[in-house]
């Protein structure tokens, strides 16, 4: 049998496709005798746009309308004119959208003009090698893309199989997939390492797949879905990845002079935490909680072997939660490689500076702690299980360990009012030296969440988003089952406080590459300086001394005001409790401490990373702009 | 007392010794003497094997280049040749009338313009001295392997076998290294701390 994987459109074009370099691995294991071969349509299309565009369309405006539109669906919109047969269809309904909206149309516009040729071409590319069975993988807004690209190998060659599976076939969304597109034969809901190899053995004998655990396939005119395992797949039974010929095909592209590929490695599956404590809006597992790790010194052989074969030491992880174990084995394996890995990995924002360290010295510079927000009672609202003390020591670690933190502040949880938001709002000019939010954004419904499993967390109304009236032509009640994000009547806060919050935010961004706040211990001195260089404070160095040093640096931990004051008694001379209750004032409105309502932590820093703004050196030598400079105070050891 | 956490510490770096008389003082270096960078040669190589260490370890650094020196007195185009070649490295204090490639070079430096990363076997470098014309490499090839490594520390020429002498050529001609009277110095440093955010170099 030969078999054709396909990614399309919008795969990010500097990675590979993790489904289709684990399938294609795995059908080498399990069935040798097949031919696999690989259709990379999201390289594709980004060649394809700049040639027909004459270079005016470019990788960055893949990347613009294939990542950062996520949330108003043109990616999609680009290739429906394709699916439904007709270039004007969902434009009216997109203009009016975007104009209501202020969505900027401009780059999804003059890439829909190309799409059908597209669709044409990579038919025949296809079609070309003769497959017997075209295998779709489809994440976020990959569905149409492979839509109109399978419907269009179907009406050419009738007797094609095709099979979609990937994260949007999850449970309903994959039966909504299936019986709305005739031709998609199967759809593999849930993970493929069982069900694709299963289902190649039906078609090769020609019998109904109907014990095929969540397949969807047609009986005559009827779609079948198969009712869904709870097995999940074991560690041992995922495979390594094989990006061979992902590496042709970049290597062979005119796209790889302005992409910088990396590796895409998997190390485990479902989440830890939320086995325990379902984060309420967070629905990227799926239907597949389970935590399932590969053991560290598995991971680092994978990871060992992909960068030996590719020579790339750029490598993402697709974890949505580091397993813990790792920090025993992984992470120290990789450190002890002494390459100069950079590797982006999702954590918990729970982690020790000693793990943070670990982190940074196994080259995962880039994290992702989940912190989503600074309030206690948001915190408490979404089951995050940290605190806002906990996340800014996070995130103060993260500028002593060089690392790059990644994270967004979430609103609009249900219960939350805008007492939670006041102080928090109020304390974020004093963090502005530490990496700030992306942005603050509303939360959405997600399919799986626990806010769209349970209506009574705060989210009964629901529809849809609106996005996907101008990307699928289906009824709303099928829409229901197909789509992953729907629309909700506002919960939480607004109006001013929420304008505030966003504002707070922006400020705290833009003020961010010119701040430092960094502590400083003169040798064989128990005075602590703080040089404080924050954009919108006074240029000072406060002066610490006594049980006021002490109490700063008791507070790197965290610690509410009584554990405090019982670590100040213990020292010795403590101070009393109006005095020190004076101080927590004092030194909080000096943007020293955040106060998160329970407990107090410090804000200085003891280093300083570099900041990637270009660091001019001033004219008298010392280094101008951003980053530390020898006068922040920070020292380097020895 | 109870016990306080220990500051994070961050590990003094060895820079070479010997050639570029200095003093450090936390993440400030300062050079002694005049560095004569124009000069060619082993002093040379020295200073730029030195600036690239400071480099690789995110120091700042206070130089100022001889004013007898051709990076200071040369004709303007071997001036804008060799500030371009070194652009990536700290740039040299402001004296009164420096030519104005070395303004500019002072202007324009910005970390992570040009580094290196070490892998198993091969070595990858980023080369964004001139944004217009940004390069990758891998060298895997071991010949040129063994020659990056081997000018990391400046290297007499003249002592390199063929395949060293042809590897190191190569490596001049992608301008990674450099070689003038004979000595030859690799010119990427190693990046030793990821800038943040660290995916933008």
């Amino acid at each position: 049998m030969r078999i054709h994987l396909v990614t399309m459109p919008w795969q990010p074009i500097e990675l590979p496709s993790l489904q289709v370099g684990l399938l294609h691995a795995l059908l080498d294991r399990t069935r040798p005798d097949d031919e696999v071969r690989e259709f990379h349509g999201s390289l594709r299309w980004a060649e394809f746009l700049l040639e027909r565009s004459k270079g005016a369309l470019r990788p960055g405006d893949h990347v613009a309308v294939g990542s950062e539109s996520i949330f108003d669906g043109l990616g999609d919109w680009v290739f429906s004119g394709v699916l439904y047969n007709d270039p004007e269809w969902g434009v009216a309904q997109l203009k009016e959208y975007a104009a209501r909206r202020g969505t900027d149309i401009s780059t999804a516009t003059a890439m829909r003009v190309h799409a059908a040729e597209f669709i044409e071409e990579s038919a025949d590319a296809i079609l070309d090698e003769a497959p017997d069975v075209v295998g779709f993988t489809t994440t976020f807004m990959q569905n149409v893309s492979s839509l109109a690209l399978a419907a269009e190998l179907k009406r050419r060659r009738p007797g094609l199989t095709v099979v979609f599976g990937g994260s949007n076939c999850d449970g309903p969304m994959g039966h909504a997939l299936h019986r709305n597109h005739r031709f998609v034969d199967h759809v593999v809901r849930g993970e493929g390492e069982y069900a694709l190899p299963a289902l190649l053995t039906h078609i090769d004998a020609g019998t109904a797949p109907a014990d095929v655990p969540g397949l969807c396939w047609w009986d005559g005119q009827e779609s079948r879905a198969n009712e869904e395992s709870r097995r999940t797949v074991a560690p041992a039974d995922i495979p390594s990845p094989d990006y061979d010929l992902w590496q042709q095909a970049v290597d062979a592209s005119p796209v790889a002079e302005y992409v910088h590929p990396k590796l895409v490695v998997e190390g485990a599956r479902g989440c830890w935490w939320g086995e325990k404590h379902h984060c309420t809006f967070c629905g990227l597992n799926g239907s597949a909680m389970t935590f399932r790790a590969k053991p560290g010194n598995r991971l680092w052989d994978e990871v060992d072997r992909l960068v030996r074969r590719h020579r790339i030491l750029d490598i993402v992880t697709v974890d949505n939660i580091i397993d813990m174990a790792y920090f025993k084995d992984f992470l120290p394996l990789a450190a002890e490689s002494r390459w100069d890995l950079r590797m982006h990995y999702e954590v918990k924002s729970n982690l020790t500076a000693e793990q943070l360290e670990l982190l940074a010295r196994a080259g995962s510079v880039h994290i992702q702690p989940g912190i989503e927000s600074l309030s206690n009672r948001a915190l408490d609202l979404m089951d995050k299980g940290v605190s806002g003390s906990r996340n800014i020591r996070t995130l103060r670690e993260c500028e002593n360990h060089s690392l790059t933190c990644s994270w967004n502040y979430l609103y609009g949880f249900p219960g939350e009012t805008d007492q939670d938001y006041a102080s928090v709002i109020d304390q974020m000019p004093a963090l502005v030296h530490l990496q700030p939010p992306g942005g603050a954004h509303r939360i959405q419904l997600e399919r799986f969440s626990p806010n769209f499993a349970n209506p009574a967390l705060g989210f009964p109304q629901r529809r849809p988003a609106e996005m996907y009236r101008h990307v699928y032509d289906l009824p709303e009640d099928q829409l229901a089952d197909l789509v992953y994000l729907f629309d909700t009547p506002p919960a939480g806060i607004g109006g001013g406080t929420e304008a505030r919050l966003k504002a707070a935010a922006r400020d705290w961004y833009t003020g961010h590459p010119a701040s430092t706040l960094v502590l400083e211990q003169p040798t064989g001195d128990e005075t602590l300086l703080v040089h404080d260089r924050r954009h919108g404070w006074p240029r000072r160095t406060h002066r610490l001394t006594g049980w006021h040093a002490a109490a700063l640096r008791h507070l790197e931990a965290g610690r509410t005001r009584s554990a405090l004051h019982r670590l100040l008694t213990a020292d010795g001379d403590p101070p009393t409790g109006a005095e020190l209750d004076a101080w927590l004032r004092e030194t909080v409105a000096l943007g020293l401490l955040f106060d998160d309502g329970r407990s107090y932590v410090s804000l200085p820093t003891w280093h300083v990373p570099v900041r990637s703004v270009e660091r001019a050196q001033a004219p008298d030598g010392t280094a101008g702009g951003a980053s530390g400079t020898p006068d922040n105070g920070e020292k380097a050891a020895g | 007392m109870s016990p306080l956490p220990a500051p994070p510490t961050r590990t003094a770096p060895a820079l070479p010794a010997g050639w570029v008389p200095h003093r450090i003082r936390g993440r400030l270096v300062t050079v002694d003497e005049p560095l004569r960078l124009g000069a060619g040669g082993r002093p040379a190589a020295e200073a730029v094997r030195f600036l690239r260490e400071c480099q690789s370890h995110d120091l700042v650094v206070r130089w100022l280049p001889a004013t007898d020196d051709p990076l200071f007195t040369g004709p303007a185009h071997e001036v804008a040749g060799t500030a371009g070649l070194l652009r990536h490295l700290p740039a040299p204090g402001p004296l009164p009338g420096e030519p104005a490639e070395l303004t500019t070079w002072r202007e324009r430096h910005a970390y992570g313009q040009l580094y290196h990363r070490r892998g198993p076997d091969f070595v990858t470098v980023m080369d964004r001295r001139e944004p217009s014309a940004a390069a990758r490499f891998t060298i895997d090839d071991p010949d040129l392997l063994a020659a990056f490594r081997t000018v990391q520390d400046p290297t007499a020429v003249a002592a390199l076998d063929a395949v060293g002498r042809e590897a190191v050529d190569l490596l001049a001609a992608e301008r990674l290294a450099r070689v003038t009277d004979g000595w030859a110095v690799a010119l990427p440093p190693r990046i030793r701390r990821w800038p943040v955010p660290c995916t933008d170099i």
